[in-house]
């Protein structure tokens, strides 16, 4: 196992918290789901999130950091665009299988350093 | 032999154990003691075959109430080191049929290395993108949305647990 795929794996599980993180919020999942149907200017979204633009630019942050969205800024309006595939780090049948093998890691663990517990 | 990971399509785990690896290695490989983790409790698990060997059976079937059993897992070891390594694939059936296996066929690759503290764990699993191309073209990103509420709480659960 080559340096740069360790510390391409320690990123991703990186991206993956950060990722959690942005969508534990119903504001942003919120945003999500209106860029899911398309593009969309962040005073539209904002609107629709009755929220005034400063407060909102916080979770535009939040979301663009982690890499759910994309933004650009033409004239005066800057427009959000959904990063789908960085969405399918947690949507979908990896996520699911890892959260199998990480479910059976432990109760390995669980029942070699504790077998006389049932498990 | 060793092979590069795809993160659109593999996983890897890294555990330190605080056992001894051939506690680890027999866990794995004694068929009683598999039943005990394999399968989330209250779902029952029963190991069919477990013929550690290359080419040999690897098949479990499950239960809600311990009565009736249904399929689990039909597979076949392709690697075995004893003590240290076990790689399994579900792609070629118990009977090395080749198999379309639910969601994904995958390849296992389990490692157990020596570690002060105990088995230095290791789960590498590759799998088929077939899985990958029939989920995104079969679900549109409504239904996608539903799935990602359920997956997040299984994270939720599953960080709990180890907690």
């Amino acid at each position: 196992m080559s340096c740069a795929i360790l510390s391409f794996m320690a990123n991703h599980s990186l991206t993956l918290d950060d990722v959690f993180a942005a969508l534990a919020d119903p504001t942003r999942r919120a945003v999500v789901g209106v860029l899911g149907r398309g593009p969309a200017s962040v005073g539209e979204l904002a609107q629709s999130a009755s929220m005034t633009l400063p407060s909102f630019m916080k979770h535009v942050h939040t979301l663009e950091r982690c890499g759910l969205i994309h933004t650009a800024k033409s004239g005066r309006v800057r427009t959000c665009t959904l990063n789908r595939k960085r969405l399918g780090v947690v949507d979908g049948w990896l996520a699911e299988q890892r959260a199998v093998w990480e479910g059976r890691t432990d109760r390995l663990e669980q029942f070699v350093t504790n077998p006389q517990e049932p498990s | 032999m060793t092979f590069d990971l795809d993160p659109d399509l593999d996983l890897r785990i890294d555990r330190v154990i605080r056992a001894p690896r051939s506690r680890v290695w027999q866990a794995w490989t004694d068929p009683l003691d598999l039943a005990r983790w394999w399968l989330p409790a209250p779902t029952h698990c029963r190991v069919d075959q477990l013929e550690v060997v290359p080419g040999g059976a690897f098949v479990t079937s499950m239960s809600d109430d311990g009565v009736a059993f249904g399929p689990h897992l039909d597979a076949c070891f392709l690697v075995v080191d004893t003590g240290a390594r076990i790689v399994f694939t579900n792609a070629l059936d118990s009977r090395w049929r080749p198999a379309k296996p639910d969601p994904v066929a995958m390849t296992a690759e389990i490692t157990f290395g020596e570690h002060p503290e105990g088995t230095d764990y290791r789960v590498v699993v590759r799998h088929a993108d077939a899985g990958s191309r029939r989920h995104h073209e079969e679900l549109g990103f409504a239904d996608g949305w539903g799935t990602v509420t359920a997956q997040l709480a299984a994270v939720a659960e599953a960080q709990e647990e180890t907690r």
